[in-house]
C-alpha cells in the first residue's frame, strides 16, 4: 500500500472507538465526579455568601449615621429648603461623606464614617453576589 | 416537547452542557467516552491511566464547554483535551522512547482479515507511538506536537514517518481490512 492510501486508511482506524465492556461505570464515575465537583462548589459559594454576610451585618452594626435632628445645622443645610428638606439633604449629604463621595475637605478630616460605609456597603454587594450565584447554581 | 437526548447533535448537547446542563453532557460522555479513552490507551497509556486522563479530560470540558465552538466536531474537541491532559500528566516523568521497544513486523491481521490498529501500535517506540496518535488520533498538527512534547518540530516529523512506515508494514496486506472495528476488553 502506498502513503498516499494509507494514510486515509489510518485515519479511519484512528477514527473508530474501540468497545469497552466497563462504559457504563466509566459514565457513572464521569457523572458522580461531575455531581461532587458542583456540591464542592455550591458549598464554597454558601461559606464565601456567609462570611460575607456576617462581614456585612458586623459594619453595619458599627455605622453610627447620625441622621437624627441633632445632626442638623444652619450652616450645612441649603437656605432655600424647609426643614424636612433640609433634614433630608443632610442625611443624604451625611451618607455621600461618609462613603468617600462628599465634600472633599470634610473627607481630608480623616473622618472613619466613610470608611465604614465602604466596607458594609463592600459587604452587602459581596453577600448578595455570593447568595445570587449560590441560588444561579442550585438552579442549573 | 423537548426531544429526547438521543436525538440532539453534539453540538445542541454541548450548549445546554455549557449551561450547566449534567445530564445533556452525560450524553457526550456516553457517545465519547469510548474514543476518548481509546485514544489515550493508543497513546501509550495504561488502562487506569487512560481512564483517569479520561475522566480528568471529560471534567475539563464540562468546566469549559461554553469555549466550544462548533467548527470543529466535540469528538476532535474533546480528543484533543484529553491528549494534552495526558502529555501533562507524563510530562513530569519525560522520557520518550526513541527507539522502538519491539521490533517484531509480523503483521497484525487475524483469521477473518480484521487488522488490530492497537496491537500494531505496540510495536512503535513511546515517542512514534504519541506522535501518530496524536496526529492521527487527536488530529494535532506536527506544530502543535512539538510544542506539546517540547521536541523539534524535525523530530516529530521523523517519529510520524517512521512510526507510520511501521504501522504500514504491520498493517500489511490491510487495503480491504483497513475498515474493520477493533475491539478492547
Amino acid at each position: 500500500m502506498s502513503a498516499d492510501e494509507f494514510d486515509p486508511a489510518i485515519e479511519r482506524l484512528f477514527a473508530q472507538a474501540p468497545q469497552f465492556p466497563d462504559s457504563v461505570f466509566f459514565e457513572a464515575d464521569v457523572a458522580a465526579r461531575l455531581n461532587k465537583a458542583s456540591r464542592f462548589r455550591s458549598m464554597a459559594l454558601s461559606v464565601a455568601g456567609l462570611a460575607g454576610g456576617v462581614i456585612a451585618v458586623r459594619e453595619l452594626l458599627n455605622v453610627n449615621f447620625h441622621l437624627g435632628p441633632n445632626s442638623f445645622t444652619a450652616e450645612a443645610g441649603a437656605g432655600s429648603l424647609d426643614s424636612a428638606g433640609a433634614q433630608g439633604g443632610l442625611a443624604l449629604q451625611s451618607l455621600l461623606e461618609r462613603s468617600g463621595l462628599g465634600d472633599a475637605a470634610l473627607s481630608a478630616m480623616g473622618s472613619m464614617g466613610g470608611m465604614q460605609m465602604f466596607w458594609a456597603t463592600a459587604g452587602v454587594l459581596v453577600a448578595l453576589l455570593a447568595a445570587g450565584a449560590v441560588k444561579l447554581s442550585q438552579q442549573i | 416537547m423537548a426531544k429526547p437526548l438521543r436525538d440532539l447533535h453534539d453540538v445542541e448537547l454541548a450548549g445546554l452542557a455549557a449551561g450547566g446542563g449534567r445530564r445533556e453532557f452525560g450524553e457526550l460522555v456516553r457517545r465519547h467516552g469510548s474514543a476518548v479513552r481509546g485514544l489515550l490507551r493508543r497513546m501509550g497509556a495504561q488502562p487506569a491511566l487512560a481512564d483517569d486522563v479520561a475522566q480528568d479530560a471529560f471534567l475539563l470540558a464540562f468546566e469549559k464547554c461554553a469555549e466550544f465552538r462548533s467548527e470543529g466536531t466535540f469528538a476532535a474537541w474533546i480528543k484533543r483535551i484529553a491528549a494534552r491532559l495526558y502529555l501533562k500528566r507524563i510530562s513530569k516523568e519525560a522520557r520518550y522512547v526513541a527507539e522502538s521497544e519491539t521490533e517484531h513486523v509480523a503483521p497484525v491481521v487475524d483469521s477473518i482479515g480484521r487488522v488490530d490498529l492497537d496491537e500494531a501500535l505496540k510495536g512503535l517506540s513511546e515517542a512514534e507511538r504519541l506522535c501518530v496518535s496524536l496526529c492521527h488520533g487527536a488530529g494535532l498538527s506536527h506544530p502543535e506536537i512539538a510544542a506539546a512534547m517540547n521536541l523539534p518540530l524535525g523530530t516529530v516529523k521523523s517519529h510520524v514517518k517512521r512510526g507510520l512506515d511501521k504501522l504500514r508494514a504491520r498493517l500489511q496486506p490491510g487495503p480491504v481490512a483497513l475498515g474493520s472495528a477493533s475491539h478492547v476488553g
